[in-house]
Parts: structure tokens; sequence; C-alpha cells
């Protein structure tokens, strides 16, 4: 199933890489978004924890694809603490 | 301590590896780390029988001793016996990193066929999914490509070691292999490195880390780049002692696992460029380091860019609970034309520091500070290693004594012999047995401080990315002045490295398009795999040029970050 992005995602996503606006989906990938490379992808993924209060596990860091999988992370832990 | 192993260097490389996979064929070689996996262990009688039946299949499909072949292969158990395959033949191997997507598949495919053009190419190995980038190399007219194979999808069968003899007529001066430097357009030169070179070097710089039987190397660092070629390859696998290769990209998204690593298998050494201290420093979190120890270390060896005293700071601050001991912040001046080192601090002690006027420096003068605001803390990248001579010259050749700032010149054992197909360019830094390396320094009490260059790269996360490769590509965005660019590394103590700012000649005076042209500048960075963090855009004329008639980088620099907006 396709995550949908939620906006929150996307705003913390854009804010961190200094971006005025992108569009982001589900398929995007890091090295789609000016900015977001491999130095940069740590300190996004530490704002998007920050932001939703959550933390990823390491082997689901290393096995993410897109932004929909980091989506789908988020609403995982959502459920899970619910 | 124990003693160093000695390296035998009086025969070929490959002799070497076939000696000590049949002195101990049980004995562990490579700790190949895959994420979510177990480890793969390569023991040394293992990884040579799976050598010598990729060197079959290769010799089957043509490659002889002296051809160029280039790995662009991923993090795989299997690349390791494959790039010794190569070597086996006497062909030459050249790592290459495998292309990420941000990287456009046209400006890879050019970079090959620049590599080709310059430094010849005979045989491409990589993996299927490249198949239709690299293909087209074969096609080309007057292409001197023989052959695109997939070694990975060759099944291998059971046999014995290789007995008979696989690379005829080899010798000690012959080249051994190719290092390219960096850079996506006419600017790439091979290093090429002898077994003379090869062989000296892992011997002479294991003395000088004091390398012994219980070391075991814990490397992150790409096989493309000579810190992780020489250090975390050559250097075991000649010293017979193991090392855990783990994937750069996996450590670059979870940086705990080379601590894991270090921890599980009981590292002692390791490489790092400066911004992998504050990488991890920064961001690891506490709950990722349960049960992890690094009393083991000896020696995390600081390399390949800029050393920064902060950044040690912070990492020692970070890890000494774990078990990290500040002894272990090591230093190492390296470059592929040496082979890998030419200075190392001294093993079981801390990297020495000096606080000298940073406004003395700008002077060619070094002396310490009067106030605290003038202080710059640098750290010391150690003394020669054996086999190795320094000098600090000045513009004409001449030697500058007393600790005054110029160029770094090294005469060394594990000298390259050139830039391969480059006369030109060898001569320029190459003359009398000395090679000029373009960096800046001083020396201090027999201890070499590297604090700048006289060239204009800019040093990212430890690779080399040539100003003019940023500025052919930023040029050729619609909107932006032809010719009218300049790109420039800018100091980011947060990360610990170099960020970079490109100032950009346009017409343009509209908001909306200039907004529009900022975002077409960073995806131009982005097609050739390099990120852009500062666009500052100028009118015409505004660019100041040097004598050669090309926008001088410097004074341009200075002038955009005090005049010009960059939002």
């Amino acid at each position: 199933m396709e995550a949908m992005i939620s906006e929150r995602l996307k705003k913390v996503i854009l804010r961190e890489l200094d971006l005025d606006d992108f569009d982001i989906e589900d398929t995007t990938t890091a090295d789609m978004v000016p900015g977001w490379d491999s130095l940069n992808h740590a300190r996004v993924i530490a704002a998007v924890e920050e932001e939703f209060g959550i933390r990823f596990r390491t082997l689901e860091l290393i096995a993410l694809r897109n932004v929909g999988g980091l989506q789908e992370l988020i609403d995982k832990q959502n459920r899970g603490s619910r | 301590m124990m003693e160093t192993p000695r390296i035998d260097t009086d025969g070929i490389v490959w002799d070497l590896w076939v000696r000590n996979a049949e002195q101990s064929p049980e004995c562990e070689a490579i700790l190949h780390w895959s994420a979510g996996q177990p480890p793969y262990r390569w023991l040394r009688g293992d990884l040579l029988r799976a050598a010598g039946k990729y060197a079959e299949h290769l010799e089957g499909l043509g490659v002889r001793k002296g051809d160029v072949c280039a790995l662009i292969i991923r993090h795989r158990k299997e690349f390791y016996p494959i790039y010794m395959a190569v070597c086996a033949l006497g062909a030459l191997p050249s790592v290459l990193a495998y292309p990420n997507q941000r990287l456009h598949p046209d400006k890879f495919r050019q970079g090959l066929e620049g590599m080709a053009k310059k430094s010849g190419l005979h045989w491409v190995l990589t993996e299927r999914d490249l198949d239709s980038i690299t293909s087209p190399l074969l096609l080309r007219e007057g292409s001197t490509v023989r052959g695109i194979f997939f070694p990975l999808e060759w099944t291998e069968e059971a046999g014995e070691s290789p007995g008979r003899i696989l690379h005829p007529g080899v010798r000690f001066g012959d080249p051994f292999l190719l290092q390219h430097s960096s850079g996506t357009t006419g600017l790439q030169k091979a290093v090429v490195l002898s077994h003379r070179a090869i062989l000296e070097h892992v011997h002479l710089y294991g003395l000088s880390i004091g390398l012994n039987p219980d070391d075991r190397i814990v490397s992150w660092l790409p096989l493309y780049h000579d810190m992780g070629l020489i250090a975390a390859f050559h250097l075991p696998l000649a010293a017979g002692i193991p090392v855990v290769q783990l994937d750069p990209f996996e450590w670059v998204t979870a940086p705990v696992i080379f601590l894991d690593a270090i921890s599980r298998e009981r590292g002692t050494l390791g490489w790092l460029p400066n911004f992998a201290y504050n990488l991890m420093a920064d961001r690891i979190r506490g709950d990722d380091l349960e049960g992890i120890r690094l009393d083991s270390v000896r020696m995390l060896i600081n390399c390949s860019e800029p050393v920064r005293a902060e950044s040690h700071d912070r990492f020692y601050g970070r890890f000494a609970p774990y078990g990290f001991r500040r002894s272990a912040l090591a230093a190492c001046y390296a470059m592929a034309e040496t082979t890998f080192a030419a200075t190392q601090t001294h093993p079981g002690r801390e990297a020495n520091r000096l606080t000298v006027a940073r406004e003395a420096i700008g002077k060619d003068v070094i002396r310490m500070p009067e106030t605290q605001e003038d202080a710059r803390v640098c750290i010391s990248s150690g003394a020669p290693i054996p086999g190795c001579e320094m000098r600090i010259v000045d513009e004409s050749g001449a030697d500058l004594s007393g600790g005054r700032l110029g160029e770094i010149a090294i005469r060394s054992v594990s000298l390259f012999d050139g830039y391969r197909n480059h006369p030109e360019q060898t001569a320029e830094v190459l003359r009398d047995g000395w090679y000029f390396t373009g960096d800046y320094g001083f020396s201090h009490e027999g201890e070499y401080y590297v604090i700048g260059r006289k060239k204009d790269i800019i040093i990212v996360a430890g690779k080399n990315i040539y100003p003019e490769d940023i500025e052919d590509a930023v040029g050729q965005v619609p909107g932006i002045l032809p010719g009218r660019v300049i790109a420039f590394g800018m100091e980011d103590r947060d990360s610990g490295t170099e960020q970079i700012g490109v100032v950009a000649e346009t017409s343009h005076s509209e908001d909306l398009e200039k907004k529009k042209l900022r975002r077409a500048v960073v995806r131009a960075g982005m097609q050739i795999d390099v990120t852009i963090s500062r666009v500052y855009l100028a009118p015409p004329r505004w660019l100041i040029k040097s004598s050669s008639g090309k926008p001088a980088r410097r004074a341009n620099m200075d002038r955009a970050v005090v005049g010009l907006d960059w939002r």
C-alpha cells in the first residue's frame, strides 16, 4: 500500500534542507531532492524523529528506500504508541 | 607490544598473498559486514582459491598482463577475490565509485570515456544494473574497451588453489594498479603505483603505526579511495591481519555500525576523514550505544581532509565513557601519489597540538598568538614515516626554514611512477625525485602541520572535488552567463568538512526568476553528484578576473560572502 505523505513530514524535510518548496511524493528518493545527500540525511532523520517524538531502529534506517517508506515507519510507530 | 610482522618487499603483491594463504589458510582475512546479515568471514585460503577461479575465468575471456580493468562494484563479498583475480593476471585494477542515482548517467559515462581516452581502459567489471550505461562504451568508434563483464553472476565452481603461475613475467617494478582522482570531466588523472610502491609502503607504514599480529582493522571507507584501498585493504592483506569491511552507504546512514563492529570484532585500528568524527559524535544516540566498548582501539587515524582539533575533542568527549582513549586520537598526512601516508603521529600518543597566530598564517610566518581571538589550534599529522623525506619550500622550490609556511615536497620509496599518459602534468609536480604536493604546511619539532592548499581543490567528506567540474556544470544552466561562474569550498565547523558555494553571474534581476535559477544551479550540481549549499547570484561583470582572464576564485569568494545574498 502506498503511504500518503503528510504535510507535517514534508514541512520537516523542507525546513531541514532549507527549501522553500519541493514536490515530495511517496516515491521520492533522497537523491531527487536538492541538498538531501548522504551527509544531510542524518540531519533530516534526526529532525523527523524529533518532530514526531519517535525513534527509528538502525536496520529500519538502512532499509529505507524512499519518502513513502519513511512515512510508513512514522505511521507504524504512531500506531504502536497509541 | 608485539613485533610488527615482516612484509616481504622483494617479490610481487600476488606472491605475497599466496605465501600468506599457504602459511595460514584458516586465518581470517576479510570480515565482510552487511546490515541484517551475519558477517561473511573470508579465510585466507578460501579467498585465494576464489581469486584463482575468477582469474581463470578472466583469462579465458582475454584479460592479459598490463590491461586496465575498471571495477565498479558495490559492497559485495565477491569484490575482494575479483580484485585479487585482476592482480593475479598482472592486469591493472582501477576501482571506481559505483554511481548513485543522483549522478546523471551521461556524466558517469563521460567520466569513463575520459578515463578510457586518457589512461586506457580495456575491461569493465561491474554489475548488471549498469549494463545500459556502460554498454555504449563498447560501440563507440575508436573505443579501447574490449569487454564488459558481470562477474557477480559467475557461478563459482569447486576447485583447488591455482597451482600454476597466473602472472607471466610480472616484475617488482611493473605497474600494479591505477588510482583515479575524482573529477567528472577531463580532469581525472590516474596515479600509477608499482608492486614496489605498494609493498614498500605497506611494510614501512606498518612499522610507523606499530602494526602487530593482534591488530584488527575496521573500515567503512570506500575502496575507490586510497585511504580505503591501501590502509584498509592492501595493508591488512599483506600483513596477514584481519580487516572488517563495512558498507560506506550503510555507515553514513547509521554511523553506529562502525562502533558496533569495533566492539564486536575487538577492532584496534581505523582510518577516518575528519567529518566522520563530527558525524559520529553528533548523530549517534545514547540508546544505540548500549553494550558498545571501544577500549580495544589503539589508533583512529584522521586523514584525507584537514584535521580539526574541535572534531577530535567532540569525538573524545562523546565516546570516552565507552572506553575510547584519548591516546588513540591519531592523524596522518597521505595522498595517492605517495601510495598513501607520508607522515604519521606516534602510536600510543595523542596527535600533538600547536596553537599559532591565525593572522600570521596568512603572512607565511608561523608564530604564537598574542590574543585568544587570533589563536588557531593546529593538529600535527606526525613525522615522516620511514623511507619518506619532506621539505617545506617556497614558490621557487627553495627550502624554507624555521617553521615558515610553504609548500610541502616529498621524496619517498613508495612514490608513484607518474600520472598515466600525462607526462606534462607529471613533470609539473614530480621534479628531481621530489613530489610537490600543492599543500601548504609547516614543520615544528620534526612534525608536520598541514593547513591549506595551493590548489583550489575542494574536499567534502574526504572526497576531492575540482571546482572546474562544478563551474562547467553550472555554466551550462540556461540563464547563467557562460564562463562567469566560480565554485569554492567553505569551512563548515558544524559538519567538520567543507560546504560548496557558487557565485554565478546572471542578467535576471527578478526575485522569482532568481529563485528558479538558484534551484537550477543546485540541480546542475546534483547531476554531477555534488551538493551546492550556497548559490550567490551576481549581476553581469560582477566577478573579478585574474591575470589569466578567468574569474579569480578566492578574491570573488570573499566578496560574495560579504556582499551577496545566497537565499
